[in-house]
């Protein structure tokens, strides 16, 4: 994702974009709308690739119903009645020729369906043609569709068979033209679509640019985003052998690794040697192995860390005797080098109970990791993550070019937040910051120096 | 607006006892109206350690621009080669001509004269 767009949500009530890069760090007081950032991102994800309604009451977000929502506009005005966002993306089509990068927009809108929100409106964008779909107060289903000659539309009656399209797991009016393929000669006429606007006929050259929509692939199962909670689980003196589902506190990471150590070598080996680098970068271990309690793998099983002294190891120590951060860090590290890791991490505070110096080893490995592959949304109160990032990129450690960090500003302004997108130069300058960015830190070294 | 700070006088700007020049000058930096421009050199030349502090956290905040040394240092070597500048110290001209800073807080009498140059410091035109 390149960019977020979002209208009346929450505490956001101005049309406004936000930038997003391969690492992008939210930042800004408390209560200015970052972690209802990070959920919106995620329902765009779900409605957009997995075609599911988003369920704005899942863990780690749990933001309530719509009226908690949608953006409250003073005593007069209330809250809204619907809410917008949007995300626009630049990949490589899976639909073209490879490596041709196609710039792509999905946008929605959500309004009250009982107490939830609902999407009744969503549009699926490319270059200068767009599928729409909306559904209306009487129940009616209605398609639009543009391409560089004209907009047209469908209303879809409730008894037509095509209808059943709305319940299909992936984008429906792409499966409209599939189906339209079938059958033969004048298809586009069967399609049933009325020009708008003044438009000619729907035509085959409409037709042609509407089937081969570049949109996702979506047949190609992706996996979801992993959103970490803010707090992870407390850490055991034993683990009992369990499930391995990905979760945001992250109780199936013990399992994951016991499970990758004795069933995936490799898998292991690689796990074991990327978080000894980060172990050893943020001075919490030299070594971490997994103490299995019996003979099989289904018997209980302990995490176990080493330091090693310049000519002695150090004595074992288990998860739960040694410093918390190393818990609270470990489902964060190990979702981030796991081999099938997620495209996309939205992670809350994960610098929480850690030393700044293991802050800043983690602002290193979000450096080394985030790419073109893999996108991470950090949402932050670490100055030493922060900081970290920007001298990675000014010294060119790791890959990551000026352009690919953004830093997302958390700007309150009354009942409502500003968001400013800040970016990082060559030289580790911060770009676009407005004077308000860090002005309370500014503030405290000024009076500490008395100036 | 853009300003540099002289090495030399930082102590006038960041140090406790300041003359109101200097008092004034920081007021404008703090108060976000106008924004110091400083290049490694410049930065590592810093002895003072008030100053050193404020303008990290300055740099972390956007309101310190930190130009980038190579830049700088070919541009203080043309003028080195070229032979204008009366003062010893060509990298703060340099540094005024990468970053466009226009205002200057210095004592040294040489730096004043290249600063008010036109061949040198020009559009805008340089102030001390």
């Amino acid at each position: 994702m390149d960019e977020i767009r979002l209208k009346d949500y929450r505490c956001f009530r101005d049309d406004q974009t936000a930038r997003l890069a391969p690492l992008t760090l939210l930042v800004g007081e408390n209560s200015t709308g970052k972690t209802s950032f990070l959920a919106i991102v995620r329902a765009l994800w779900d409605l957009a690739f997995s075609y599911r309604v988003p369920d704005f009451k899942e863990e780690p977000y749990d933001l309530g119903s719509f009226d908690e929502i949608a953006h409250y506009r003073g005593r007069r005005s209330g809250k809204v009645d619907a809410f917008f966002a949007e995300f626009s993306a630049t990949t490589p089509s899976t639909r073209r020729l490879p490596k041709k990068l196609v710039s792509q927009k999905f946008s929605a809108l959500f309004k009250k369906l009982g107490t939830t929100p609902y999407p009744v409106h969503k549009r699926f964008s490319s270059d200068d043609s767009w599928i729409e779909e909306y559904i209306e107060k009487n129940n009616a289903y209605i398609i639009k569709v543009k391409t560089a000659r004209g907009i047209w539309e469908k209303n879809l009656d409730k008894h037509l068979k095509e209808r059943s399209i709305i319940d299909e797991p992936m984008m429906p009016p792409l499966i409209l033209f599939e189906m339209a393929q079938t059958s033969g000669e004048n298809k586009e006429e069967r399609l049933g679509f009325k020009p708008l606007d003044n438009s000619p006929a729907f035509g085959p050259d409409d037709y042609e640019v509407l089937r081969k929509f570049p949109w996702y692939d979506l047949s190609n199962i992706r996996v979801r985003p992993f959103a970490s909670a803010p707090v992870r689980s407390k850490p055991h003196r034993t683990y009992d052998p369990s499930h391995t589902t990905r979760d945001p506190e992250g109780d199936y990471v013990p399992m994951y690794l016991a499970e990758a150590f004795s069933q995936r070598k490799k898998e292991w080996a690689s796990l074991k040697e990327g978080l000894e680098w980060f172990g050893k970068k943020a001075g919490l271990f030299d070594e971490i192995f997994i103490r299995r309690r019996g003979q099989r793998d289904s018997e209980p099983f302990q995490i176990h860390f080493r330091k090693l002294g310049s000519k002695l190891k150090g004595p074992s120590r288990n998860l739960i005797d040694v410093g918390y951060g190393v818990s609270q860090v470990l489902p964060v590290i190990t979702e981030l080098l796991r081999p099938d890791a997620a495209p996309l991490f939205l992670l809350q505070q994960p610098e929480l109970h850690l030393h700044p110096s293991a802050q800043a080893a983690l602002g290193s490995l979000f450096c080394q990791i985030a790419g073109k592959e893999r996108q991470i949304i950090v949402e932050t109160h670490s100055d030493h993550l922060l900081d970290r990032v920007r001298m990675e990129v000014r010294d060119g450690v790791g890959t990551l070019n000026p352009e690919d960090v953004s830093i997302l500003f958390f700007e309150r302004d009354e009942l409502d937040v500003q968001i400013h997108s800040l970016g990082i130069d060559r030289e580790g300058n911060v770009l676009n910051a407005p004077d308000s960015y860090r002005r309370f830190f500014l503030e405290e070294t000024t009076r500490s120096l008395s100036l | 607006m853009c300003a540099i700070v002289d090495v030399n006088v930082s102590h006038e700007v960041f140090g406790s006892s300041r003359p109101e020049a200097g008092e004034r000058f920081f007021k404008w930096l703090n108060s976000g109206e106008m924004r110091l421009v400083v290049g490694r050199r410049l930065l590592d030349e810093l002895k003072n350690g008030r100053a050193q502090e404020w303008i990290r956290q300055a740099i972390l905040a956007g309101a310190v621009r930190q130009e980038t040394a190579s830049t700088v240092d070919t541009r203080e070597e043309l003028l080195f080669q070229e032979e204008r500048c009366r003062s010893n110290d060509t990298h703060v001209i340099a540094l005024a001509q990468i970053s466009g800073a226009c205002l200057l807080y210095s004592n040294d009498k040489d730096l004043h004269a290249d600063f008010k140059n036109r061949r040198l410091i020009n559009e805008p035109r340089g102030k001390i």
